[in-house]
């Protein structure tokens, strides 16, 4: 009884910790759970273990039974789990390769023994082999605004083969390595007609759901090592035989990593209110100022264009080649890029992935969608936004690469990943991530979104663009927007903005572009001048007309034929230039599968251009997009002739 | 100083070769143009009346490149399949011209004639071939042994904090560069000799290219060096030059083909000087010798 009170003093105490303000001045969210760990690093082992106590509020209306929480290390435990059914690969032969989490003990608050009322369940595929979700069903259900408290003792086994987790060597990146609660969520909530738990496995193309937590976070490892995690180090003390206990606070984030390595340097930067954080190899010293520029830059253009980051602090980690299967992941306030000791300037791959991997912060972290159900609102509006900021700062048409032969935008490679894909119609955007046909999940979820989100900013224009993310933040930060949501936050925006310009609302964008598998192909088919008779000769009998000189009034008749050869109906722009100098710009809604324009006066056409700006980047074929009598060739002769000098010089240098 | 002055001789031989370096230029550009030639073809077609060419202007653009589709397909399996024959076609030609050029700087004081060039061309045809033959797959088994083989296992067995390849490939490669600088000595020496020889045979020209290369290493290797530092330096310039420069205007075009003819007419002749630097220290090692 006297353990029992104790426990239930320490829980308490806890919670009470994990609800005081610490690093942010007032919480940025409901922290309807909270964590606190305290865990040893076995070096030698490649294990974590140690204890966690932790909550969730009931802040639903429902009377809940059970809770159900993510045991995602158990993915690395066979080859016969979800993720490496679906992978097709498997964790390693050796028993020093898998991963697992096993829980020793686990406790309520008044002690109760859990662990005969929890079972294993596999909620997507029933998976018989998968471990990875864990239900607990309750000595009792816990009333609307209860919390549930659980102290559990737990070891972590870490895998050899890196998959965002795992260890090599000395290096150690140790993510989803504790019992994590899965999302709650009450009728209502997203697309809930019932309330229930969204606790979802581990899967090969899926990344995570979860409530913004408050952490405190006890870790103890050897001394030498180098620890970089998504919080704050609150206090760090010697713990005997050479190690040391780091104590880390994180507050109002979804997920809590860290990583530890011996080889790390640190550096440290500062931009308005936010401590930046670099730990990377000591021979990536050249690495740094890009890194912190890509950052800087990215947490600019968010700030500007979305709304403010929200934390004073933020760490981010370039692993060492042994370990690079930790890169390119987010973590919210810690996030891992890629880059090699020898990265040229010209290819921005670095400030790439930092730029990426930080703009989750704003759509995994602060908006926190749901990642298993709606891949493309992280992903993909990342990806959109990843690629305006690379282009903005790193030149518009060299955002990814700008070597002086060669520049490629970011916005040219989501465009072709998707347009070049055989697989771009197989599926919508709508869908669970692992019912992704094998191949289309990186090209829909990230190339497919960024495509047609600029081709929305195409036709609503980028300050209106701007203006919907803002308002997505204003509305949504912190709460679990689903995708509807963001549709009716730009239906009210545009409708704000626009009127009626686009219609009633902007659902039309979406039921063709995220809900649809239809194609956006716009064809110039056409253009006929026709001569018809002129003033002139009409007045040919006019004595006092006919003898003018050097007047040429003839009049033509001008026809430009359009096709659609897509299904999707977009309104696009089309500009008709004339021999005389003359342009007309019109507006075509493109619904007609043919359409045809007319113009009667002075000028002949010379050419027409449909989209002439390239803003409807969804348009699978810009070639046909135009018409001219007189098409530039230089460019191909140009081409040409390079290509008939490298050959020349290959074969010279081949033939010795 | 026998390096410097074989470097000059080399350069002289060269010059006095001018005619029939402007034949390998020749033949050169018109079997490159006649497999380049039908790309352009397929570009133009692909393009159509498209005014999106305009996009190319500032060079390769690559939303417009990958809209020719299946334009762009026929040009790659065009490209994929043609170049191979494109190359069987361009070494038997090279390797043809080869025995003409060695002949036309075996003589310092006489400059050969267009008949006479293409003579020797045919006379030492297949014993050039033969040469080119077996001195490529040295290099190739070479870059395995020296180059993929260790890298290949560094990169397998890494355990460390992933400084050791690039240390590795860098060491593997400057390796490389100076086994391939000897092979090419023993190529030309071999060539050379052939040459000058009464009776021209296959493995006995190969035989005294190693000879030659390892006895007189010094100062072959040292001459060797020089000429394809400068070879390479021009290399990069002529690539710079072609490859940064975008011509606007058909005039422009134009002009971008004389010059980058003229580089490549250049680059043949610093060929051509390579081979008179050789056959000259070949000369002056063979008087030390008697």
């Amino acid at each position: 009884m006297f353990k029992k009170a104790i426990l239930v003093a320490a829980t308490i105490t806890a919670a009470g910790l994990l609800h005081a303000q610490i690093i942010n001045k007032v919480p940025l969210s409901q922290r309807i759970t909270g964590y606190t760990i305290d865990v040893k690093l076995d070096t030698a082992a490649k294990t974590v273990s140690g204890s966690i106590d932790a909550f969730w509020v009931n802040n639903s209306p429902d009377k809940v039974p059970d809770i159900q929480l993510h045991m995602y290390m158990n993915a690395f435990k066979s080859k016969n789990t979800t993720l490496y059914r679906e992978s097709g690969g498997s964790p390693g032969k050796k028993e020093s390769d898998k991963g697992w989490i096993n829980l020793i003990s686990f406790t309520d608050r008044r002690g109760n023994d859990l662990i005969p009322l929890m079972r294993f369940i596999s909620p997507d595929d029933d998976n018989p082999a998968d471990s990875t979700v864990l239900r607990v069903m309750l000595p009792e259900p816990v009333k609307p605004g209860d919390t549930v408290y659980i102290h559990a003792e737990f070891e972590t086994k870490l895998p050899s083969r890196i998959r965002r987790t795992g260890f090599a060597g000395e290096f150690f990146f140790v993510a989803q390595w504790f019992p994590k609660f899965g999302v709650y969520e009450p009728a209502g909530m997203r697309y809930r007609e019932k309330s229930g738990w969204n606790c979802h496995q581990f899967h090969a193309n899926s990344e995570f759901y979860a409530n913004h937590s408050v952490y405190d976070v006890k870790i103890t490892l050897p001394e030498r090592y180098v620890v970089g995690s998504g919080g704050i180090v609150m206090n760090e003390s010697p713990a005997g035989s050479n190690l040391k206990t780091l104590s880390v606070r994180a507050e109002d984030i979804v997920d809590f990593a860290w990583t530890a390595w011996p080889g790390y340097e640190v550096y440290t930067d500062r931009w308005e209110h936010v401590d930046i954080t670099l730990l990377l190899p000591g021979v990536r010293k050249k690495q740094v100022e890009r890194q912190f520029t890509a950052v800087k830059n990215a947490l600019e253009y968010f700030a500007e264009t979305v709304g403010p980051y929200p934390w004073p602090h933020l760490t981010f980690v370039d692993p060492p080649t042994i370990g690079a299967g930790a890169g390119g992941m987010e973590y919210t306030t810690l996030f891992t890029s890629i880059s090699s000791d020898r990265m040229p300037e010209w290819l921005h791959l670095p400030e790439m992935v930092t730029v990426h991997e930080f703009g989750h912060a704003y759509f995994m972290g602060i908006l926190a969608t749901n990642e298993f159900e709606e891949p493309w609102m992280d992903e993909g509006m990342n990806s959109f936004w990843e690629a305006r900021i690379m282009d903005h700062y790193w030149g518009e048409n060299s955002g990814l690469i700008n070597h002086p032969r060669l520049q490629i935008a970011d916005k040219s490679y989501s465009r072709n990943a998707y347009v070049r894909s055989a697989n771009r119609q197989v599926i919508t955007n709508n869908e669970y991530s692992w019912n992704y046909p094998a191949g289309t999940y990186g090209m829909m979820s990230y190339n497919k979104v960024t495509v047609w989100l600029y081709t929305l900013m195409g036709i609503i224009g980028e300050e209106t663009t701007n203006e919907v993310f803002r308002e997505y933040y204003r509305q949504w930060a912190f709460k679990h927007p689903a995708g509807q949501d963001f549709i009716n936050v730009v239906n009210e925006v545009v409708q704000r903005i626009h009127g009626n310009k686009f219609g009633p609302d902007m659902n039309w964008f979406f039921e063709q572009t995220l809900y649809g598998t239809g194609i956006c192909d716009y064809k110039a088919a056409g253009y006929r001048n026709i001569r018809i008779a002129s003033e002139k000769e009409k007045a040919e009998d006019d004595s006092l007309s006919k003898d003018k000189p050097g007047r040429n009034d003839s009049l033509y008749k001008a026809i430009v034929q359009m096709h659609r050869l897509g299904e999707v109906i977009l309104p696009v722009e089309v500009l008709i230039h004339f021999e005389n100098g003359d342009e007309i710009l019109e507006i075509w809604d493109g619904r007609d599968r043919y359409k045809e324009l007319t113009y009667t006066g002075h000028g002949k056409v010379k050419w027409f251009k449909i989209d002439p700006e390239y803003k409807i980047r969804m348009d699978v074929n810009f070639i046909n997009n135009s018409l001219t009598a007189e098409p530039d060739n230089v460019p191909v002769r140009r081409i040409t002739n390079k290509l008939i000098s490298l050959m020349q010089f290959y074969l010279s240098i081949i033939t010795l | 100083m026998n390096v410097f002055k074989s470097l000059g001789s080399g350069a002289v031989r060269a010059l006095r070769s001018w005619k029939c370096v402007l034949i390998v230029w020749f033949v050169t550009l018109l079997i490159v143009s006649l497999f380049v030639i039908p790309v352009k073809g397929i570009m133009k077609t692909g393009f159509g009346s498209s005014t999106i060419t305009e996009l190319l202007r500032n060079g390769i653009n690559i939303d417009v490149i990958l809209d020719l589709e299946k334009y762009l397909s026929g040009i790659i399996s065009y490209l994929a399949s043609g170049l191979f024959l494109f190359l069987l076609i361009g070494i038997i030609v090279y390797s043809f011209f080869a025995g003409g050029l060695f002949k036309s700087v075996s003589n310092p004081a006489e400059t050969l004639s267009v008949p006479c060039f293409f003579r020797a061309s045919a006379k030492y045809f297949w014993y050039c071939l033969g040469l080119w033959f077996m001195i490529s797959l040295i290099i190739l088994i070479s870059g395995v042994l020296i180059i993929g083989l260790p890298v290949g296992l560094i990169s397998q067995s890494e355990k460390s904090a992933g400084n050791l390849l690039p240390i590795a490939a860098i060491v593997c490669g400057s390796l490389f560069i100076i086994w391939l600088l000897i092979l090419l000595l023993v190529a030309d020496y071999s060539r050379a000799w052939l040459i000058s020889a009464e009776k021209p045979a296959l493995f006995k020209a190969f035989g005294f290219g190693f000879s030659t290369t390892f006895s007189h290493f010094g100062p072959s290797f040292l001459m060797m060096l020089m000429i394809m530092i400068l070879m390479v330096l021009f290399g990069w310039l002529a690539s710079s030059i072609i490859g940064i420069w975008k011509p606007e205007t058909g005039g422009g075009v134009f002009i971008l083909f004389l010059v980058s003819q003229l580089l490549f007419f250049i680059k043949i002749m610093l060929k051509t000087w390579r081979y008179g630097s050789v056959t000259t220290l070949m000369e002056i090692n063979k008087t030390l010798t008697q």
